[in-house]
């Protein structure tokens, strides 16, 4: 089938700034969005760039605005849109290095500020692991499934209008650890979270759980740890 | 690197070019309507600080807003407010009633109800008004 694809190019060494560019190809009905874009790269125009990795919507590195929302490249297919022309832009609010690739410096700085890593300086039972009961698990289990694509923190109205607001990328993977009945930094983190720039900057626009191609409800994660944060103030 | 324009925020003007859904709309109609609100606030302030000069002038003033014009800013304003305390509820809802699983339906079932309530409120509004026409 005939589709068009209208692509928002920079190149830093030649342009002062974004321009549109369209490309019309013959696609499949069951080709992906990143499988448009390859060929294009490899048919059309060999300077064509964007991050791929694995293309199976595992490694998280194909987000990208299409048709207006953040979403993985990799997981849209061409046959669940109606219209036939896509628009394709880099991730929104942040700052694009070349076409479709953008930094995610700030993005994995704010991402470290909440500890994302396990904290437990005592040493697991000698017989066993660190156990957890179906309870505890199911407590974190929508949080474990974040691939860290951006797409959810690209697509806030709160993270475009302040870049110090640590997103909801961050503060899902806050209550990730601190959701956890096995770690011990619980204290640490909610001192992060609990701040203007923290949890409650979220105005529970809904933009992030629109976009996650995990279909993680990160704002209700968000307002779990403010209920968390709370409680301890009661 | 030369060329690329290092910025972490995105301008406003994104708001319009990213995909409206049901929450970022609810979400632009309640500081709207906030925004409203705060103005509507003044204009009372101001208009009862006339009964300090004389119930002359705070009758003069309530005159004013008898007018059929002031009739429709009345029926707006009330929409105004019936949005914004429905949605403020919602919001209430999901940061402490884990509403956010649901949130869309909430918004939907909440709307159902706004608008129960603003036909209800315009038929107290215009009512009197019918009856004084029938005497």
């Amino acid at each position: 089938m005939d589709i068009s694809l209208k692509i928002r190019r920079f190149n830093p060494e030649k342009d002062k700034k974004p321009n549109w560019q369209t490309f019309k190809i013959i696609a499949e009905p069951t080709w992906k969005i990143l499988d448009c874009l390859m060929h294009v790269k490899n048919e059309i125009d060999g300077t064509l760039t964007f991050r791929k990795s694995c293309a199976h919507g595992i490694c998280g590195s194909d987000a990208m605005k299409i048709n207006g929302k953040a979403a993985l490249a990799c997981q849209e297919l061409v046959k669940n849109y109606k219209s036939k022309k896509f628009v394709i832009e880099p991730l929104p609010g942040f700052p694009v290095i070349k076409d479709l690739v953008v930094d995610f410096d700030l993005f994995f700085e704010k991402l470290r500020k909440v500890l994302p890593w396990f904290i437990n300086d005592e040493r697991p039972p000698a017989d066993s692991e660190r156990l957890q009961s179906p309870e505890q698990v199911e407590k974190i289990l929508e949080s474990v499934k974040c691939i860290l694509c951006g797409g959810c923190t690209s697509s806030c109205p709160s993270a475009w209008m302040n870049a110090d607001y640590l997103g909801p990328a961050a503060l899902l993977k806050a209550w990730r650890f601190i959701g956890d009945s096995r770690d011990h930094a619980t204290e640490e983190r909610i001192r992060v979270v609990n701040d203007h720039d923290g949890v409650w900057r979220c105005h529970t626009i809904f933009n992030c759980v629109e976009a996650c191609p995990k279909e993680i409800n990160v704002t209700d994660h968000i307002t779990m740890l403010r209920r968390e944060i709370f409680k301890r103030k009661l | 690197m030369e060329g690329i324009k290092y910025k972490w925020t995105a301008s406003f003007s994104e708001h319009f070019r990213y995909k409206f859904h049901t929450g970022m709309v609810a979400w632009a109609i309640h500081r709207i309507t906030g925004i409203g609100l705060t103005i509507f606030i003044a204009i009372h302030i101001w208009s009862i600080s006339h009964l300090g000069s004389g119930p002359e002038s705070f009758n003069a003033t309530m005159a004013l807003y008898s007018t059929p014009l002031f009739k429709i800013g009345e029926v707006m304003l009330f929409a105004v407010i019936i949005f914004h305390a429905m949605n403020g509820l919602r919001i209430i809802w999901v940061d402490f009633f884990g509403g956010a699983k649901y949130h869309k339906k909430l918004f939907w079932a909440l709307m159902v109800a706004a608008m129960v309530l603003f036909i209800m409120g315009i038929v107290a509004t215009f009512l009197p008004m019918i009856n004084l026409i029938n005497l």
